[in-house]
């Protein structure tokens, strides 16, 4: 990296917000999926004003720059992969404003999420997406990404919860659109730019929606001798046009590896879990639960057990949650993809991943949002294995072609960056891509803010990104 | 502008077939926008035919306004140029609709009416309750981002479409988004033509999640003497467990609209209303009944009932119908749509009440709870200069929403063409964010060919 650019960024940040040594700069080269890529420096704006004056020296020095949150992105979003700059908002965490009477928050991207709903606990309120990650997970990382989490299946995700943002533009414009009003007049801008990956602009303040915490909540598990009256017990919720808060499935691979870490509860014998949720009025919790407890009966559940108290379900959530990081103790990799069917499709689905787990000799666990038909198979393996690794991409590459065929989508909350790109052309076509590219361009001309995301660069086309690097890599949250 | 050369109607005929492109009178005058009338009427087949269509016009160098049940043309700016309508009528079928996984996917002409009765065959619906409901059409309530009282319980359009697929003002066909109820796959370049007044691309089919209906409804109807008292039971709904499928404050003008056919004496104390609706199982709605019953007396309403079954449809059906029912009453109305924060509802019509005690208007809103206002200007009876007192009392509404106190964002979407232009127009003050619309409008339509000058910022 330019020398000089590096000094004019110390003078505009000081030189504690400027990282440009190489082993300061490898706490970098990660985030939450598989993906690496070395940027050359990091700088920690703590305005918008800054922002827009670090943006303008990437220009003046032809340099790449993209943001970064807390890192935990799944699909290498957060990745420098052109190296140069990489913006991270950590200073940027403050509230700025909590208005209760109207139900929003303004707030700066670092602030991570758990905090937010955290800090309008006392009002009764929150905020409702709520990603695996979020301990640790950022606003602004769930506004690049467009996230989403379990409550999703009731509660929408991040988009449906933005009102207004405040971005920096990659020519240094800083601009509002939205605001706090459900409604402003003239375009969906804030639709645009959320779940834009980063791509479009820098985002330095955005303004949610609160959402008022249920009077009761009920947190049912039911356990399945086999996967087929699992996925037919959902199947059968959403026909029964019962909505739940969240519907989860974890299957017994899972489970075990779960239950050895969080002890939450669940039974290591089974085949399956749902773990469900109903939230509402005490009389609607009620009845939805004695019936989501009928059709998992029906659907030979052996067991429907009802959270006792807040402690149990709690923990419920919490092996839910921490699921990822408990197969990381018994895999040295895995590699989870994040595909979308119509919900009407999942035994089908879920009988074809257990096929092309036994082709390849592959071991898949199934954590996922059902309720939303939001999968989430993890395949897990050993990087010293090349051969295992190329079935690992081929056996992705399958599932992945599974999820269009039957009229899917390739990622329900983690997003396309650097890792489904290339796989775009499977759901769109040349023209719809050429579209997207001129609306990045309208926004994004010179390619600078987060290059190599989102839309594919024609390389490898049609194949999912498993980069093949050393087993040491982190895990996701 | 006018040009020179016919337009080629033979082509257009060989696109769309000699029965399908119109030229009379009446089919001209039908789709006219602010008095502007197209020189042609055509209507496509399907999405192949639209991007022909479209091709054609941009190569001529002609405009392109889409329609359908042409309910809500006069929304927007004055075209600055107006040459092809473009029926989308027969663009009219539901193309998957899948109960069992709640997702449909319809053609922009279908008559939402029509549609709804599809979806009740199968006890589901869509939260799209909008005024003209018998003529609107799927594709224009899309493209007018027309506004449910069920945004309460179900949010806007954006919360619920799932997809679209669409063709740019260059002709070419394009989607994005897709049909299953969760995806971040590529741009949501779909949000963006939610609200556009086709401008920036022709809707050929919108991919939508669809609800159950829900067993039991009731609507409750609160009076209050005041505004003060309405907005306190609001609040406190608010702040509790409940979450009504509905919540309308009725000012006194809007209530003598909703609960009756006109003409009701106006002797009698009038009234602000405020009408909730709950549904779910019958012993949801009972604790609706009962909780709704002890907050409106803390508020000190006048009473609190729930409307009858004779009465109910059709009160239901004038709130949904507003902006009609006042605009059949009085053609030359001025209708605002404003997006406004709760907690500044009623300070917003404080100021709009004093807007038109100034200046000779009577003002009259319906309010969504959950941030829209509609407030109709209405000229007295028997004055003369109505266009000057109309320009001069939507001059005053804009300014009312711009104070930082109220910070309401404002949109007049119902006036008559010579209030649109001596106003300077219907979409407010400049935003610092019209900048980048012009960036998007650029992508979609570089050649200008959709719907010109009828959007914000003159796009």
């Amino acid at each position: 990296m330019n020398p000089q650019l590096i000094r004019d960024l110390i003078a505009l940040l000081g030189p504690k917000a400027v990282l440009s040594s190489p082993e300061d700069l490898m706490l970098y080269e990660y985030d939450g999926s598989v993906e690496l890529g070395s940027p050359k420096c990091v700088v920690f704006p703590s305005s918008a004003r800054e922002v827009s004056e670090i943006v303008r020296l990437a220009n003046r020095y032809e340099v790449p720059l993209l943001g970064r949150g807390a890192g935990t992105g799944l699909s290498g979003g957060a990745i420098a992969r052109d190296g140069g700059m990489v913006v991270a908002f950590s200073r940027m965490n403050r509230i700025l404003e909590i208005d209760a009477a109207n139900m929003r928050a303004v707030v700066q991207p670092g602030v991570v999420n758990l905090d937010l709903s955290r800090a309008v606990d006392h009002l009764g309120l929150y905020f409702a997406p709520d990603p695996s990650s979020q301990k640790a997970c950022t606003i602004g990382g769930n506004v690049s990404e467009n996230s989403g989490g379990p409550h999703t299946l009731a509660y929408g995700v991040t988009t449906n919860h933005v009102t207004g943002l405040e971005l920096v533009l990659p020519d240094g414009e800083i601009v509002r659109t939205g605001g706090k009003n459900l409604e402003t007049s003239g375009y969906d801008l804030n639709g645009l730019f959320v779940g834009s990956e980063g791509t479009l602009a820098l985002v330095t303040e955005i303004t949610v929606r609160l959402t008022r915490k249920a009077e009761a909540v009920k947190t049912l598990l039911a356990v399945y001798d086999t996967i087929d009256d699992t996925t037919e017990s959902v199947f059968e919720i959403t026909v029964r046009a019962i909505t739940p808060a969240a519907c989860e499935m974890l299957d017994g691979f899972t489970l075990r590896a779960v239950e050895d870490y969080v002890h939450a509860g669940f039974p290591k014998d089974c085949a399956a879990v749902l773990l469900i949720e109903v939230e509402g009025l005490s009389e609607a919790v009620e009845a939805q639960a004695a019936a989501i407890t009928e059709v998992c009966k029906l659907h030979r559940a052996r067991e429907v057990r009802v959270a006792r108290d807040d402690r149990e379900r709690a923990l419920l959530w919490k092996g839910r949650k921490e699921a990822f990081g408990a197969l990381g103790r018994i895999s040295p990799m895995y590699y989870v993809q994040d595909g979308v069917i119509p919900r009407t499709r999942l035994p089908e689905t879920l009988r074809r991943i257990a096929e092309i787990a036994a082709k390849y000799e592959l071991q898949i666990g199934n954590i996922f949002h059902a309720g939303d038909g939001n999968l989430h198979p993890l395949i897990l393996f050993d990087e010293r294995d090349r051969a295992q690794f190329d079935r690992v991409v081929a056996a992705g590459g399958e599932i992945m072609r599974h999820c269009v065929d039957v009229g899917g989508a390739l990622t329900g909350e983690h997003g396309i960056g650097m890792e489904k790109n290339e796989l775009m052309s499977l759901i769109f076509s040349p023209e719809d891509l050429a579209l997207m590219a001129r609306v990045r361009a309208a926004f994004n001309p010179e390619g600078r803010l987060n290059p190599g995301k989102v839309l594919p660069l024609g390389k490898g086309c049609g194949e999912i990104r498993i980069p093949h690097i050393p087993a040491s890599a982190a895990t996701p949250a | 502008m006018s040009h020179p050369a016919q337009i080629s109607f033979a082509r257009l005929e060989e696109i769309v077939g000699a029965p399908h492109v119109l030229t009379s009178p009446q089919d001209l005058d039908l789709r006219r926008v602010d008095g502007i009338s197209p020189s042609v009427v055509a209507q496509p087949a399907d999405a192949a035919q639209v991007a022909e269509v479209l091709r054609f016009a941009r190569a001529e160098k002609r405009s392109v306004i889409p329609c359908g049940g042409c309910s809500k043309l006069g929304i927007g700016s004055p075209p600055s140029r107006y040459d092809i309508a473009l029926d989308l009528s027969r663009l009219n079928r539901v193309m998957a609709y899948d109960p069992q996984d709640l997702t449909l996917g319809v053609e922009p002409g279908m008559r939402i009416e029509e549609l709804l009765r599809v979806l009740a065959e199968q006890k589901q619906f869509l939260p799209m309750v909008v005024p003209f409901l018998e003529r609107a059409t799927i594709g224009g309530i899309v493209a007018a981002n027309s506004s449910s009282p069920l945004r309460h319980a179900y949010g806007g359009i954006r919360d619920f479409c799932l997809g679209m697929e669409f063709v740019t003002g260059e002709g070419i066909q394009a989607k994005s988004g897709g049909r299953v109820v969760k995806n971040v796959t590529g741009y949501d370049l779909h949000k963006l033509l939610i609200g556009s007044l086709g401008t920036l691309g022709v809707i050929t089919r919108v991919n939508f999640r669809t609800f159950p209906l829900l067993p039991a409804q009731r609507t409750f109807v609160a009076a209050f003497s005041a505004a003060a008292p309405a907005f306190e039971f609001c609040g406190a709904i608010s702040r509790s467990p409940l979450s009504p499928q509905m919540v309308e404050i009725a000012d006194p003008g809007a209530a003598d609209v909703i609960f009756s056919s006109g003409g009701q004496s106006q002797t009698e104390p009038r009234k602000w209303a405020v009408l909730v609706s709950a549904a779910g199982l019958p012993e949801v709605v009972d604790r609706y009944a009962r909780e709704l019953g002890h907050m409106a007396a803390a508020a000190n309403a006048d009473e609190l009932a729930p409307l009858g079954d004779s009465e109910g449809p059709d009160v239901l059906a004038r709130i949904r119908e507003f902006p009609r029912m006042i605009l059949e009453a009085v053609p030359s109305a001025a209708i605002f749509r404003i997006g406004v924060l709760p907690a500044a509802m009623a300070g917003l019509l404080g100021e709009l009440a004093a807007v038109a005690a100034a200046g000779g208007v009577d003002l009259i809103s319906m309010t969504r709870a959950s941030g829209i206002m509609y407030t109709a200007i209405l000229p007295k009876e028997g004055e003369q200069a109505v266009v000057a007192l109309l320009t001069k009392a939507v001059q005053e509404v804009f300014r009312a929403c711009g104070k930082p106190e109220i910070n309401a964002s404002a949109m007049l979407e119902w006036c008559r063409p010579e209030v649109k232009s001596a106003a300077g127009g219907v979409w407010g003050p400049p935003r610092p964010d019209f900048g980048l619309m012009r960036r998007v409008k650029n992508s979609f339509d570089p050649n200008g060919v959709l719907s010109p000058g009828r959007f914000a910022g003159g796009i």
